[in-house]
């Protein structure tokens, strides 16, 4: 149920001014996002989507962060 | 797919295994509240990357699970009315009530439609004005903000064929009512990541210092699963208890303000 899944933001859609609409790809399977709760979101953003909506833009430097993170730990372990 | 491929590799789990092992000291058992994270422990056999000491704990976390029988049995009796849509996500279709369930219901004649949003279950209101249509509004607090969102548009657009079965259900005080019971041994928890991206990790830190425990936010992939059970089990090694975000690329701390907001409005 609470699945929600990372896509990117192709472009933003003006059409109904109370609801801001987007098409969002994943993996390139492109449907319509709610981007309301997110309104910062840009084409190339990528947005944490669930049950049509956006929740939150995802965060490239927190993300290669991590990533950074784990590199390193397997490095570590090669080395051992 | 970006964002997900690069949390699904082999070295830096076998890495994180190594790191887990070297600093466990005792028995310690860990629960992860959100079922997509006993899914993925599932699914990608995490506890083969775990010393035998540590037991997973599969939490409350799932609100098809948690549902009340009353609330299925209603929609069940909803669903069969004439002249009703009754639209629902897929997962709640299968769920069993007192004496039937919705798949059955929709067998027997009945107009039951799954769809992947509530602004479908919207769209169908307006294309079928002669109808009720009604949206089985449940979920934790990662699909409050959507439900709540398909309300007030029903509203602005003076959508009246168009009503909810509200079931939503929050998680801090499910953790709560486990930890609570003194039969319950718990020694850390990955809290749900996708929960905590609308409301953040605020209501942990209470939880956190009242029963001493490591609580993790954490993320739905294989190497977050293992890297939080990693930082509880590193809190735990230095006898320290603090809320941590392993899922910090999508939770804030403050949560997502936009959809507290708007929790706040309708429910």
């Amino acid at each position: 149920m609470c699945l929600a899944v990372p896509g990117k933001v192709l472009s933003v859609e003006n059409k109904n001014e109370d609801l801001k609409m987007a098409k969002v790809s994943f993996g390139g399977i492109v449907k319509e996002v709610c981007l309301d709760f997110t309104p910062e979101a840009q084409p190339g953003d990528y947005v944490l989507v669930h049950v049509g909506f956006a929740l939150n833009v995802m965060n490239e430097e927190e993300a290669n962060e991590t990533l950074k993170l784990f590199a390193e730990l397997a490095e570590a372990d090669e080395r051992l | 797919m970006k964002f997900i491929d690069e949390y699904r590799t082999k070295e830096p789990a076998l890495a994180l295994s190594e790191k887990i092992k070297s600093i466990i000291s005792e028995p310690v058992k860990i629960m992860e509240i959100c079922g997509g994270q006993t899914h993925t422990i599932l699914k990608y056999n995490i506890e083969e990357y775990l010393p035998k000491v540590v037991t997973l704990i599969h939490g409350p976390g799932c609100p098809v699970c948690v549902s009340p029988v009353s609330m299925i049995d209603r929609a069940i009796s909803l669903a069969g009315c004439k002249n009703v849509i009754f639209t629902s996500y897929g997962d709640m279709l299968r769920v069993p009530g007192s004496e039937s369930d919705l798949l059955r219901v929709k067998a027997e004649g009945g107009d039951i439609r799954m769809v992947y949003s509530p602004l479908d279950a919207l769209r169908i209101a307006k294309e079928n004005p002669s109808k009720k249509v009604i949206f089985f509004a449940i979920g934790f607090e990662t699909t409050a903000p959507a439900n709540a969102r398909a309300v007030l548009e029903a509203v602005r657009t003076n959508q009246r064929n168009f009503s909810v079965l509200c079931t939503q259900m929050l998680v801090p005080p499910a953790i709560e009512a486990v930890l609570g019971n003194p039969g319950v041994q718990i020694n850390g928890i990955l809290a749900a990541g996708h929960v905590c991206t609308v409301m953040g990790t605020r209501e942990y830190e209470v939880l956190s210092e009242k029963y001493r425990l490591p609580i993790v936010v954490t993320g739905f992939e294989p190497l977050d699963i293992l890297q939080g059970i990693y930082f509880v089990i590193k809190q735990l090694s230095e006898r320290k208890s603090f809320v941590e975000n392993q899922y910090s690329r999508a939770v804030k701390k403050e949560g997502n303000l936009h959809a507290k907001e708007i929790i706040n409005k309708v429910f």
